[in-house]
């Protein structure tokens, strides 16, 4: 395991709030395992500790009736790409807000409405960022059907 | 603190208050993007860039295509950096299925990527004086930038778009005269690099415009998650390729230029010093070039294990991260690209505010953006 000592800060603050993985797949130092309601709290902590905002994207598993929102996260000073991953109902799947923390976020939050139609609670923008203003579809559902 | 949407309609115009639109065709947002300024007089109030005009889906062409099938179309995202791309994709696999690369062909790779660079930052040298008023320079740049583009154009067949480089290593090698050839673009381009500086960067009109415009401070930097030339601008010294080596370059000797200025001036001068840090690492890959095979045996079919991957580059703009969900299948389940110049841009509706609309466009420039990497 390639704890970094950034990472190894963060997971002692985080406790036992979220499950880590015990091996990371390639080209990630540690995958986390969290609650939509925990996400805010493990952020601030990443957050204090100097870790960037990769980007925020999001896994539809339709076979499972999941959707998982993945957060990433790394540090300038020594490379170690920490991996937040929440498990959410298809059917409703909500995230909260981090753009309050990383403002950065927000480009990432737009996508997700309108790929993956996840209702970011908090949002304070929710217009369509890449798809036309009207688009009511979000293509990146595996149930959605284009031209492709 | 990220801010609400804008509604255009309640905005109340007062005498000197108006809204500008800028772009999608316009010369100094390279590419086809939008911004909507809010303007008091010369000065913008509020700036807000409306993305999507070059957006092809390409996440969703991805998981409908098999792993090879793609490989173009993440060429054509960064179209100044195509190889970048190309070489992020083939290492994302490679790293998926665990596929070895001979070292010749990792050296290659390196060379060609480098070359590539320097192409890239010409091409922005060039283009951003032009934002800025001067049109000599940008000539002077593509005649450099010609010689590059003819030395990829004899190995991967193509002048913009390139896709050289496949799973487990090359199509096929390179010859001794290209690589003499290389050495010799080196020379003659080590000898005509003062002329750049000589003519732009002492110039003290050129000082006036980018001095202390658009500064980005260190710690806005971790708050939009900036990368490449923008975040080295302002004294972070992160490099993929020192943080996180691929492809060998743990094996060459270099340095991350660092700027602490953190304003156009800053961004400027570590693209400058990249470009002559991107010459020494060729020129370590060409000295050490080992003879061999230039491709490992990888199937025809390719069906990489059940699992994910994250590959990062660091591409001429900055930090791109592939990141693969595979279901064993021969199509990627999930693809996302995690594109340097949408983090970069995303932090330009701060930096615009309160600036002259002059200015915004010297911004605008500095951040060297390809607007269909954003888009995607």
């Amino acid at each position: 395991m390639m704890t970094g000592r950034f990472l190894a800060r963060v997971l002692e603050k985080a406790g036992c709030a979220c499950r880590e993985l015990e091996t990371p797949s390639p080209g990630f130092a540690c995958q986390l395992e969290a609650q939509a309601d925990e996400v805010v709290g493990l952020v601030r902590i990443i957050a204090a500790n100097g870790f960037f905002l990769e980007s925020i994207s999001a896994v539809d598993r339709l076979k499972e009736k999941k959707m998982d929102g993945l957060y990433l996260f790394n540090h300038y000073e020594e490379s170690q790409r920490l991996m937040i991953r929440i498990e959410m109902d298809r059917s409703n799947p909500v995230l909260p807000t981090i753009s309050k923390i990383f403002p950065g976020a927000l480009w990432y939050e737009r996508e997700l409405g309108e790929m993956f139609g996840i209702r970011v609670a908090g949002c304070p923008d929710t217009r369509n960022l890449l798809l036309e203003e009207d688009a009511k579809f979000h293509p990146l559902r595996k149930d959605f059907r284009g031209r492709a | 603190m990220a801010e609400p949407a804008p509604n255009y309609t309640l905005d109340k115009a007062g005498e000197d208050k108006f809204t500008l639109n800028l772009g999608p065709q316009h010369p100094g947002t390279h590419g086809v993007l939008r911004v909507i300024l809010q303007m008091d007089g010369e000065y913008i109030v509020r700036a807000d860039p409306i993305l999507g005009y070059g957006h092809r889906m390409q996440e969703k062409i991805a998981e409908n295509m098999t792993y090879l099938q793609v490989m173009p179309y993440v060429c054509r995202m960064d179209y100044l950096g195509a190889l970048s791309y190309n070489l992020a994709w083939c290492c994302a696999v490679e790293k998926l299925c665990g596929f070895e690369v001979p070292p010749r062909a990792e050296a290659v790779r390196v060379i060609a990527t480098e070359l590539n660079r320097i192409s890239s930052h010409l091409l922005w040298w060039g283009a951003f004086l032009l934002d800025l008023g001067g049109f000599t320079p940008f000539l002077q740049a593509f005649a450099d930038r010609e010689m590059i583009l003819d030395l990829l154009e004899r190995i991967t067949g193509s002048r913009l778009t390139y896709c050289y480089f496949r799973f487990g290593g090359l199509p096929s090698d390179v010859d001794e005269a290209w690589l003499a050839q290389v050495m010799e673009f080196i020379e003659g381009f080590r000898t005509r690099l003062p002329r750049y500086h000589d003519l732009v960067t002492t110039n003290v009109i050129y000082e006036h415009r980018v001095r202390n415009v658009g500064v980005i401070l260190p710690f806005d930097a971790a708050g939009y998650g900036l990368s490449g030339p923008v975040l080295r601008g302002s004294g972070i010294g992160f490099d993929v390729r020192r943080h996180e080596p691929y492809s060998g370059y743990d094996r060459y000797d270099f340095t991350v230029p660092v700027d602490d200025m953190g304003d156009c001036m800053g961004r400027y001068n570590v693209r400058m010093e990249e470009i002559v840090q991107s010459l020494a690492i060729i020129e370590q890959a060409i000295g050490s070039i080992e003879e061999g095979p230039v491709r490992s045996k990888v199937p025809k079919i390719l069906k990489p294990p059940e699992g994910e991957v994250a590959m990062a580059v660091e591409t001429p703009r900055g930090q791109l991260v592939i990141h693969i969900v595979s279901d064993g299948t021969k199509k990627p389940y999930r693809v996302k690209f995690r594109v340097p110049s949408f983090a970069n841009l995303s932090i330009f509706a701060k930096l615009a505010r309160g600036q002259l609309l002059a200015d915004a466009l010297a911004v605008l420039g500095s951040m060297d953006l390809v607007i269909p990497e954003i888009d995607r």
